[in-house]
């Protein structure tokens, strides 16, 4: 399938880059490492005039230990940032969702930030025009219906990335910048909970820096896949635990993930959150595996990956 | 095995590797002319409608479109393999029978402007109802796909063989199961591509294809050209599996935009193009019924497969037969009945496949295990019970003349400890086996066999010219080792022109496992023609017997006194001289019997020669999300004499792949006529770290007929791999599976079953 034409930016900085965002009406999209984009542009479902490529900018390049927290710049690749050595020591649960990401050649050209800001997924809209155009539109085209759920009023696209929820679990920030200034967020306010829309950010505005905050944890991260690589989640379970609490994070079904505190490790029921999760959890018929299975893994993948981070932990 | 050989049976570098692995081997879509054309095809997205009108006008305004056409420019010719199943007609005018079915197509300047251009084509439909369940389709009253077939039937292939309700009263143990298949993506990694250029009267054709004599005739059909007109010329294939074997609708949409523009034309289709619209796997619904004896040995069975054909009738009455042969090829069954029936459901045409049918066998294959365990028996003891030996007859008499059956049984148990870890698995953990045969080769026809034209160079090289087909297993490898062994000169002196309509002869292509068996004997045939020539002026020119000649390394020498010898090359100029240059034929037919018929007489004589082959599989399961790993694989195979037994390990590798390993992750699945996957993110190919340790075992029952003893190699591996898979399920969890793939939500049902069976 070949891209349709659109204007190639490349930014120097971070100004620069909301400089081109505001001269180009609202109809530019920034670039990162592309994994996520340009397939999208390539099914047209994303179309925009001009492409802001923000690879060029050193400053999210970086990652930096700075007392209290981990900086890391939204650009470090996803492979970079598993090889970094504190991660490993100090956020298993991170470090185990970066190696489950796709595959190690797709790790080496995404960015931790295009990964926190991939747009959600379904089978019915990760789709070329013409297979869009014969279905009819869903809700996350601009439609009136879903094509899933036939009478539902929300879109049950799902968020996919292993690494948020990992970031989740070790109450991660990210550092926005956009026309208005800069702001900083707790990651899980970066999620709208819309799946027509699934991120807060402003239009123009760039995820710049990810903080987590710096204090050893054990953790571990379970994924259901059909195949070992490659694939995206059809369930993700990120559990970090640190001084006797944890948080546990599932995603991969819905448009945003699912946090969970874990109070008192020690005495932890492990059944507890798995069972609440599986009640909260609302998969669709929009993946691969059936929604009643995915619904069964939330229990038995949260079990597992709580019971891995504690067994660590101990 | 007799070890005399040189180069056949040699691990060799094969002759197209080089090109391949550098990226300079070039593929259809590679192909540049001067002012090519870019076509587009408009598809349609309704699964059934009648088609009210076409409106090319306005597409053929856009700036930089060269031509546009649709059904109304045909000449409404209908293609069908057989003359009974003549009922597609590439470009419809009546009505559309599937989303993604072609409609209208434009070539311009350049893909931009095409696909600019398909947005202005106007078409008016008239909305049917459709029907996407093969059952359902069946049934009074479901919507009619084609006035033709009555409820939708497009095959019914009838078999009865003996008395089968008789042994099935008779029998000790009777069992019947019914299994389902989802359909399978052929996933080759080449989109399908073709380029046509019409000059001068002549159209010539490049796409991937498995026998190009049978397109350039079906395109000569369809466009009412003569046949010496249409030439189908050679080029590289990336992967076949069973689709590529027919004309295609590309095919003719090319040929019509190349005539109208009078420029060459290329399509390229996307990826899920490739997947909606080329050709799908049928979806399977077997049920086996089986009666044995108290000793094990099956006495009957009955048979009723349903397959979702999808649109149109492909090569319907195969498809809905070669499940059946190779298992009775296998297998020794006194009483047989078999309904095989295929039906129209508004989904993309349905082709074969190499995996085909793995509903049907692996269903056989673990219900076997399941009775074998009830009589106090096991896998290995029944199967070698049963199993087909040397000189025996199939229940629909075709003589099976080699047969190392009961080798690959052994020697795949022995390997794996078989019988002691099926009877008591460990906890999660389970073996299973799977066997069958494969004819090599089937009737069709005058094309039935193959010829072979070599001529030996000046420099003592040699021109091999063949309408053999490679598509990416190594055939052309194979013919050039088959020449370098016979003519004693080394493979790199051997030029290959082959699948060219033009300058080849017919063959049967590469789509009945018959290039080993009936392509390389007419190589092998033409080139001891050859060799003859040459022995005959070197054993002159040296003063010895022709006997004693021996033709080895560029040299011909007496085998007595090897300081008798000359170049091969002195002797090619010699018969130069003398006026009669070094040129041969040679052909081979092989011994079918042609009254035979897929669906008026099934039986008589399949093919000349069958393959065996036997695998085992070792599963590890997780008891509480259901997923399989596969650690261990092991396949026996009896294809003959390997002639290069590292193509064919590379076969059964690649069969365990995209058999077994496909069969816990493989399917197409739908949203009412809309495939879901077709695409390699979500249509789950296993990937190299989902692939076992391999073991791969030749086992070479030396053909008497084939080249060299040769036969068949890898697809026996392919239609057995998932039996393998599905046995060592059963084996691990105690029951049956009843639905393919064996994905972890499948699996996690099976073993819940049996959580409510036990209390």
């Amino acid at each position: 399938m070949i891209l349709p034409k659109f204007d190639y930016k490349k930014a120097e900085d971070i100004a620069s880059a909301i400089a081109l965002y505001e001269s180009s009406k609202g109809q530019a999209r920034y670039l990162a490492g592309g994994t996520d984009l340009i397939p999208l542009v390539k099914l047209r479902l994303s179309t925009p005039a001009a492409i802001i490529d923000l690879k060029g900018i050193k400053q999210l390049k970086t990652i930096l230990s700075e007392g209290r927290r981990l900086r890391i710049g939204a650009n470090v690749t996803l492979f970079e940032l598993k090889n970094h050595a504190m991660v490993k020591e100090y956020f298993p649960a991170l470090y185990e969702s970066l190696d489950a990401t796709s595959c190690e050649t797709l790790q080496m050209r995404g960015t931790i930030g295009g990964n926190l800001l991939q747009n959600t997924r379904c089978l019915l809209y990760n789709k070329s025009l013409a297979w869009r155009k014969a279905r009819g539109f869903c809700y996350k085209m601009g439609g009136e219906t879903c094509n899933v759920v036939p009478k539902a009023k929300a879109c049950f696209s799902n968020y996919c990335s292993d690494n948020a929820l990992s970031l989740l679990s070790l109450s991660a920030s990210v550092k926005i910048a956009g026309p208005h200034g800069e702001r900083k967020i707790k990651l899980e306010k970066i999620f709208s909970g819309d799946g027509r829309n699934p991120f807060t950010l402003e239009p123009g505005e760039i995820l710049t820096e990810i903080h987590i905050p710096l204090k050893r944890s054990r953790g571990a991260y379970e994924k259901l896949r059909v195949r070992n690589s490659i694939d995206y989640p059809l369930l993700g379970v990120a559990v970090s635990v640190n001084n006797k609490k944890g948080r546990v994070c599932v995603g991969g079904i819905g448009p945003a993930p699912l946090i969970y505190d874990l109070k008192d490790v020690e005495g932890a029921s492990v059944k507890e959150p798995a069972q609440k999760a599986r009640q909260e959890a609302k998969p669709v018929s929009n993946t691969t595996l059936s929604p009643a299975y995915r619904k069964k893994m939330v229990d038995v993948l949260t079990q597992r990956a709580i019971k891995r981070a504690i067994k660590e932990a101990k | 095995m007799k070890d005399d050989l040189n180069i056949v049976g040699k691990r060799v570098v094969r002759s197209d590797s080089l090109a391949k692995v550098t990226g300079r081997a070039r593929y259809t879509a590679d192909l540049k002319f001067p002012n090519m054309l870019a076509a587009k095809v408009l598809r349609s997205p309704f699964p059934h409608a009648r088609i009210l009108g076409i409106d090319l006008t306005r597409a053929l305004k856009v700036p930089g479109v060269k031509a546009a056409i649709s059904g109304f420019d045909t000449y409404g010719v209908k293609w069908g393999v057989f003359r009974y199943t003549q009922d597609h007609s590439m470009l419809p005018t009546d009505k559309v029978r599937y989303v993604g079915e072609d409609v209208a197509a434009v070539a311009a300047v350049d893909e931009e402007t095409a696909m600019e251009a398909l947005s202005y084509i106007k078409v008016d439909y008239e909305l049917l109802s459709a029907v996407f369940d093969p059952v359902e389709s069946m049934s009074e009253g479901a919507p009619q796909i084609h006035e033709a077939y009555k409820n939708n039937i497009n095959i019914h292939v009838h078999i009865d063989v003996g008395e089968v309700d008789k042994a099935m009263k008779d029998a000790y143990l009777v069992r019947e199961d019914t299994f389902k298949a989802a359909g399978e993506a052929y996933a080759m990694m080449e989109p399908y591509a073709v380029v046509a250029s019409y000059a001068n009267g002549f159209l010539d054709l490049w796409m991937p294809n498995a026998g190009p004599h049978v397109r350039a005739k079906a395109l000569s059909n369809l466009l009412k050209m003569p046949l010496n007109k249409v030439r189908v010329r050679h080029i590289n294939s990336g992967g076949a599996f069973g689709d590529r074997s027919e004309v295609s609708p590309g095919d003719l949409v090319a040929s019509l935009l190349s005539i109208k523009a009078g420029k060459p034309v290329k399509l390229v289709l996307s990826r899920e193009e490739n997947a909606t619209s080329t050709r799908q796997v049928h979806d399977l619904i077997a049920t086996v019924k089986t009666g044995m004896k108290k000793s094990g040995v099956i006495v009957a069975k009955d048979y009723r497969v349903i397959y979702d054909g999808g649109a149109y009738s492909s090569t319907g009455p195969i498809a809905t037969s070669i499940p059946f042969y190779v298992y009775e090829e296998c297998y020794r069954f006194p009483n047989v009945r078999y309904n095989g029936y295929r039906v129209f459901t508004n989904k993309c045409i349905r082709g074969m496949y190499g995996c085909h049918g793995r509903a049907f066998l692996a269903g056989n294959e673990a219900q076997m295990d399941l009775m074998a365990r009830e009589l106090g028996m096991d896998p290995v003891e029944i199967r070698l019970k049963n199993g087909l030996t040397s000189g025996e007859m199939t229940a629909t008499q075709s003589r099976i003349s080699s047969c190392g059956l009961a080798q690959t049984i052994t020697t795949a148990s022995k390997k794996t400890d078989f019988k002691k870890r099926w009877v008591k698995p460990e906890k999660g953990k389970g073996i299973g086996m799977g066997c069958i045969a494969i004819m090599c080769g089937f009737p069709m026809g005058f094309r039935s066999g193959s010829s072979c034209y070599v001529k030996m160079n000046d420099d003592g090289q040699a021109t091999l010219v063949t309408g053999l087909v490679d598509n990416g297993q190594g055939n052309e490898s194979m013919v050039i080792q088959v020449a370098s062994e016979i003519l004693g000169i080394p493979m790199e002196d051997i030029n290959l022109i082959n699948a060219d309509t033009e300058t080849t002869n017919l063959d049967p292509g590469a789509y009945s496992q018959a290039a080993a068996f009936v392509g390389a004997n007419a190589v092998r045939i033409a080139c001891e023609n050859a060799r003859k020539r040459i022995v005959s002026i070197a054993a002159e020119k040296l003063g010895v017997e022709e006997g004693d000649i021996v033709l080895k390394n560029r040299l011909a020498f007496s085998g007595k006194t090897p300081d008798k010898k000359m170049p091969i090359s002195w002797v090619i100029r010699e018969a130069f001289f003398r006026g009669d240059p070094i040129v041969a034929t040679g052909t081979y037919f092989p011994n079918i019997d042609f009254e035979r018929e897929w669906v008026s007489r099934p039986w008589g004589q399949m093919a000349g020669t069958f393959s065996f082959g036997t695998s085992v599989a070792e599963v590890s399961i997780d008891n509480e999300t259901g997923k399989i790993t596969v650690p261990h694989f092991t396949a026996a195979h009896d294809c003959g004499r390997p002639i290069n037994p590292m193509v064919v390990e590379g076969q059964m590798e690649g069969s365990i792949q995209q058999a077994g390993i496909a069969t816990i992750m493989e399917e197409n699945l739908w949203n009412g006529g809309f495939l879901l996957n077709p695409d390699l993110l979500e249509y789950k190919v296993p990937l190299a770290c989902d692939m076992p340790d391999i073991e791969t075992i030749i086992v070479s029952s030396m053909d008497p007929e084939g080249p060299f003893g040769a036969k068949e190699g890898g697809l026996t591996i392919r239609m057995n791999a998932y039996s393998a898979i599905a046995c060592a399920v059963a084996n691990a969890t105690g029951n049956l599976f009843t639905e393919l793939p064996l994905t972890p939500d499948r699996v996690l049902n099976i073993l819940e079953r049996k959580k409510v069976a036990k209390k």
